[in-house]
């Protein structure tokens, strides 16, 4: 058989459906699909919860500004994500560790900027409630936001599904704090860096559990019987 | 590329030179890194039926190859995923540097250039592999293990001569 020459078959199953079809686009234009995700993350969930009691002590830029920068780099994480989605695109060793470094740093960073700004510690007598409280309410919005991105990155098809899963994640993560630091009042980096960061943990997870759940999804609707 | 563009608006012909170009890697790729070689013009198959199914996701002016292999990776990992549910999987993956156990249609050097493979340390052993059966430029290997073309050049470049090395030596015992 020679190998330069496809199969008639599959030349018949191309010939079939052989419509044209428009690429997608770059992955952090793409990206902004997730944006007003990002808008509902960022002003919904404080809205819905309440603004935090002591947000009129920080300065315009220290609150909407630094949860805006968070937001926005929560979409880049986003566009990093859908970029490991598209087959043969996935990121090297570097970008993954420059995305998780950035997922990592840019929220703490804020955190200990807010709390040198505005301390604020939390209820000494129950740390443990003020933290559950907080991760929940993050997650709650969170988790179910997840399922945009999961989309976007699903229309390709990663070669590492729970990496680009993980990473939007991250990404959606990132956009969901940017909203909590509006409606928690506690900056303490404690605080923060326990509930907040176990949210993000969890979140991450949902989204590499997303990731993995629609690959095999896809993989059992595609393997020849 | 232009193949590819050819082919995203829908013309046949793009198709069949896209095929025609790199349908034989293709086919080397799966040959080296599953297990039953029975499946593996199936899998070729199979991979181009995806191609045409992700055609939209490629994005020009990116290079084709990668994009092909990485849907030739996602095909393997289903391929592998089925065969682990058929509880069929008598072999662990070459790059898990695993010792092959029982292959029937390898031949002897077959065998021997994968267990010398094993030895290598993963980091000149993808390089490697990368290059001499998948056919990808230093610079796309680079780019893939987020290295310099020059280190992944150096780091094939190791590895050829371990492997010389090692098959002359393996070659040397089985002769005594």
């Amino acid at each position: 058989m020679n190998e330069r020459i496809a199969p008639p078959a599959l030349v018949d199953r191309v010939r079939r459906d052989l419509t044209p079809v428009h690429p997608l686009k770059r992955p952090i234009v793409r990206a902004l699909v997730v944006l007003p995700v990002g808008l509902v993350l960022m002003f919904g969930s404080p809205i819905y919860w309440g603004l935090r009691e002591n947000l009129g002590a920080l300065s315009a830029w220290a609150s909407w500004g630094l949860s805006a920068l968070e937001g926005f780099a929560g979409l880049l994480i986003v566009g990093a994500a859908l970029t490991e989605a598209v087959p043969g695109r996935r990121l090297s060793a570097r970008a993954v560790a420059f995305t998780i470094g950035a997922g990592v740093l840019v929220p703490l960073a804020i955190t200990l900027t807010t709390y040198w700004m505005l301390p604020a510690a939390g209820p000494s007598s129950t740390p443990v409630r003020a933290a559950f409280e907080c991760f929940d309410m993050i997650v709650v919005w969170a988790v179910p936001a997840v399922a945009v991105p999961a989309w976007l990155a699903s229309r390709a098809w990663p070669e590492r599904p729970a990496v680009a899963g993980a990473f939007y994640g991250l990404g959606t993560g990132v956009m969901a704090d940017a909203g909590a630091r509006l409606f928690c009042w506690i900056s303490s980096p404690t605080h923060v860096i326990v509930s907040h960061g176990l949210a993000l943990l969890a979140v991450t997870a949902a989204g590499a559990a997303a990731a993995a759940l629609i690959d095999r999804g896809r993989t059992a609707m595609r393997s020849p019987r | 590329m232009q193949l590819m563009i050819d082919y995203q608006a829908g013309r046949l012909d793009a198709f069949e030179s896209l095929y025609a170009a790199l349908a034989g890697d293709v086919r080397r790729f799966f040959a080296a890194s599953v297990v039953d070689s029975a499946a593996v013009p199936d899998l070729v198959q199979q991979t181009f039926l995806e191609v045409h199914r992700a055609r939209r996701t490629y994005r020009p002016p990116l290079p084709v190859r990668p994009w092909v292999f990485g849907i030739a990776v996602n095909v393997r990992r289903r391929h592998r995923r089925a065969l682990v549910s058929a509880g069929q999987q008598r072999r662990a993956p070459l790059d898990a540097g695993a010792e092959p156990s029982s292959p029937p249609k390898d031949t002897v050097a077959d065998i021997s250039i994968r267990r010398a493979l094993a030895q290598l340390p993963a980091s000149r052993r993808r390089p490697w592999i990368l290059h001499h059966v998948h056919g990808f430029s230093f610079d796309e290997i680079g780019r893939r293990l987020g290295i310099g073309a020059d280190a992944a050049k150096l780091r094939s470049s190791r590895a050829m001569r371990a492997l010389r090395s090692l098959l002359a030596g393996s070659r040397g015992s089985d002769d005594e």
